[in-house]
């Protein structure tokens, strides 16, 4: 079965790549994977343990910066992807996700046709009375680049039945053999998404179902979406999933036929896969991994120019508005307030004032503030002060005798 | 849906979510957002309600604000479905042809609006928290074009800074609006509107997921929301200025004692509240303590509180929206550069676990 993990690139910090003005500060934007993303991958992970397949990983910005990610997802902690995608073209960029997720739900669509026109082929092949060293041939060679799961063709000594092999050796008749190799097609056909609830750069949680809507149009059949996933069972064999997710107080167990796009809850435990499965796992597997991520451009995916990037988008963010810090901010310690009601005065000709006690005098000209220091009624800014600002309450100083 | 004709489309349009026979608050809320925009277009508030056994709740929007509820009662409904409801909802929209859909930003609205704006091949902006009307000049290789009067769908970006969506081509303007940032219009059973029941049209596709089980678990209540001054923890609380390991235990004990003590001298409403990363952090001193319902931020609650004490939150854009609207913002953290300090109108750069005793000992009165 082919697993799909889709993740995106976000910017390392979204906490400290802001000054306090207001500016990006663009050194500070290394890009890493998404953090929820990582959800996504450990679920992923478990199904490709528990059921077998192919684990892949897509993504869609700069390869540049995308590939090095992906590279490192092959050594995962975990077992890790087997194949890596990065959908990476200039005219993707300004996605909003409508055009994130048609781009998305292309390079999907493509990474299941490569993997399902083989089998297709194959097909026709055993239908048209193709002969058994015919059929060895071309199984060997997609075998060898990682084209055909070990239940159709393997080489492993631990596999002795799969599809070709037993064909070959005259265990299986053609018609035995074709309708294996029809369920092993509808198998592969039946594919998982599985991503993030959201990303922790838009947080808009809309790419999971989006992608979907999008497959569903390009699949022409319903694909459906099951969002904020905590525990799921899979089963490629009859082509459903029993999904258990919470919408806020809403809880849901559901059963979803095949192929479907899951979006992980960050409170998703992976569990332990039974050996039983595991021994069945191997057959979905394929021979090992490519271990370089794969680049893909808007035609290779054969992706509408109109539909993707920024001339795709329906949505346009408008210039950025700075709403602006408080009016009035004081800091402990290094604010400058009256520490009395200042009545009007004058200096150097200019006048000041009248001030409320706790009135911020920092704009005032320096030697205004350094005046009315003097004068013993300015002075900075104390925790007491904001005490009393903040409940109210004034800080009765009770003074020891001695 | 795009279109040369854009000026067919009209109304704005509030997707309603009910629980037990009642539209929750952020539905109300989205009804209000809805009327203030329709009054200035002179369009209607259009509601649509979705369930099974819907009663008298089909009024219940018309009372909240709305002119008119389109519902849909059908036992195919009793439980929400991503596909179901996205069917009818899609439907809807490409028959009637509103100019505005909003949804409520929770996980339902969220699910349903991605599969609906697509869909309808329209553009969806999230989050959002505020609504207004404005004009959208765009510069296009074919010169400036002006779309006038388009929904302003505003929602926080970077910083201290907002960030205007637009979706000029295509109808309807879908959003998601965040609970928390509209007022509610008071229940007024006067108010009169159209009440039209839609016939559902579904194909097998739409049940290619069946329920199993679906059910409300409800959380315990927090009262966060209505709280009048909240003192939060972050992650902060883990060391000292000095970098010292703390038992955070401590400080969630002083937190507790301040807003004790705020009850006790102000009688108002005080709680204690934590940032996502505090909660997530499942810190075993203090399991049970501080539960996920605490939560103030994007994925928590939108909190406005009188007084919002940020003690150890380095304040993250999506804890900050969900607390900004606070009148008075207090931050304690030891970093000076905590983004927090960007909107808190009250700064101390400093040890938390020395400033909390100070603002206990003051409120005791000592």
């Amino acid at each position: 079965m082919l697993i799909i993990t889709l993740f995106k690139g976000v910017p390392a910090r979204t906490t400290r790549v802001v000054t306090i003005g207001g500016v990006l500060k663009r050194e500070e934007m290394d890009i890493v994977m998404n953090p929820h993303d990582f959800k996504a991958l450990e679920a992923a992970d478990y199904i490709k343990r528990s059921v077998g397949g192919k684990l892949i990983a897509l993504t869609m910005g700069p390869d540049v910066k995308l590939s090095p990610i992906v590279n490192s997802l092959f050594d995962a902690p975990i077992e890790g992807i087997d194949e890596g995608y990065v959908l990476s073209d200039r005219r993707m960029a300004g996605a909003d996700t409508w055009a994130t997720a048609y781009t998305v739900a292309k390079g999907i669509r493509k990474v299941v046709d490569v993997h399902v026109r083989p089998v297709e082929t194959l097909i026709s092949m055993v239908e048209g009375g193709a002969g058994t060293d015919e059929l060895i041939g071309y199984c060997r060679e997609l075998y060898n680049s990682n084209m055909l799961p070990n239940a159709i063709y393997s080489e492993l000594p631990t596999i002795r039945n799969s599809t070709v092999t037993a064909f070959a050796k005259g265990e299986l008749t053609r018609e035995e053999t074709l309708r294996r190799l029809r369920s092993s097609l509808e198998e592969l056909r039946r594919f998982v998404v599985v991503a993030g609830i959201k990303t922790t750069d838009g947080e808009t949680g809309s790419t999971g179902p989006q992608v979907a809507e999008a497959l569903s149009e390009m699949n022409g059949g319903t694909i459906p979406s099951l969002t904020y996933v905590r525990d799921f069972d899979i089963h490629p064999e009859d082509g459903t999933i029993i999904v258990e997710r919470k919408l806020g107080d809403l809880f849901q167990r559901l059963r979803s036929r095949l192929p479907c796009v899951l979006t992980i809850s960050p409170e998703y435990r992976s569990r332990v896969p039974s050996v039983r499965s595991r021994k069945a796992a191997l057959l979905r597997n394929y021979r090992c991994k490519v271990r370089r991520a794969t680049i893909w451009n808007a035609g290779d995916i054969d992706a509408d120019p109109s539909k993707i990037g920024l001339a795709g988008s329906p949505t346009i963010v408008g210039p950025g508005v700075d709403v602006g810090a408080p009016q009035v901010r004081k800091l402990v310690g290094v604010t400058k307030v009256c520490l009395r009601r200042v009545e009007r005065f004058s200096l150097d000709g200019k006048t000041y004032g009248p001030f409320e006690r706790g009135t911020k005098v920092d704009d005032l000209p320096h030697e205004v503030i350094e005046y009315l220091e003097e004068r013993g009624d300015v002075g900075t800014f104390t925790l007491e002060m904001l005490i009393e600002e903040v409940f109210g309450v004034k800080r009765v100083v009770v003074e020891r005798s001695g | 849906m795009s279109s040369n004709d854009l000026g067919d489309y009209r109304d704005v349009w509030v997707y309603c979510e009910h629980v037990d026979g009642e539209l929750i608050r952020p539905t109300r809320e989205i009804i209000a957002a809805a009327r203030s925009v329709a009054d200035l277009l002179s369009m209607r508030v259009v509601a649509i309600v979705l369930g099974y056994n819907l009663g008298d709740l089909v009024k219940e929007p018309v009372y909240y604000g709305a002119d008119k509820v389109i519902y849909c009662d059908d036992h195919r409904l009793k439980d929400y479905l991503t596909l179901p409801y996205t069917s009818i909802v899609s439907d809807m929209v490409i028959k009637e042809r509103p100019w505005a859909l909003l949804f409520v930003a929770n996980e339902m609205g969220r699910d349903l609006a991605s599969r609906v704006a697509y869909r309808t091949l329209t553009g969806l902006a999230a989050d959002l928290i505020d609504l207004k009307v404005e004009d959208f000049v765009a510069y296009t290789p074919q010169g400036k074009v002006t779309y006038p009067n388009l929904l302003a769908q505003i929602r926080p970006d970077f910083g201290t800074r907002i960030a205007k969506i637009f979706t000029p081509r295509h109808r309807p303007q879908i959003s998601s609006v965040r609970p928390g940032n509209f007022k509610e219009l008071p229940r007024d059973e006067r108010r009169n509107g159209e009440v039209v029941r839609w016939e559902p049209r579904f194909s097998d596709d739409d049940f290619k997921v069946e329920v199993l089980e679906s059910r409300y678990e409800r959380r315990k209540e927090t009262g966060l929301e209505d709280a009048k001054v909240i003192v939060s923890l972050g992650l902060g609380i883990l060391r000292d200025s000095k970098g010292t390991v703390r038992n955070p235990r401590e400080a969630y004990e002083m937190a507790q004692e301040l807003v004790k003590l705020i009850r006790e001298r102000f009688g108002v409403k005080a709680e204690v509240g934590a940032s996502r990363a505090l909660i997530y952090a499942e810190l075993k001193e203090l399991e049970g303590l501080v539960t996920k319902e605490m939560q103030v931020g994007q994925t928590g609650k939108t909190v406005a509180p009188d007084v919002y004490i940020a003690l150890g939150i380095s304040g993250a854009l999506q804890h900050k929206v969900g607390m900004n609207r606070s009148k008075k913002i207090v931050a304690v953290n030891s970093d000076p550069n905590a983004p927090i300090f960007e909107i808190a109108h009250y700064c101390v750069v400093g040890d938390l676990y020395e400033v909390l005793p100070k603002f206990i000992e003051a409120l005791r009165g000592e």
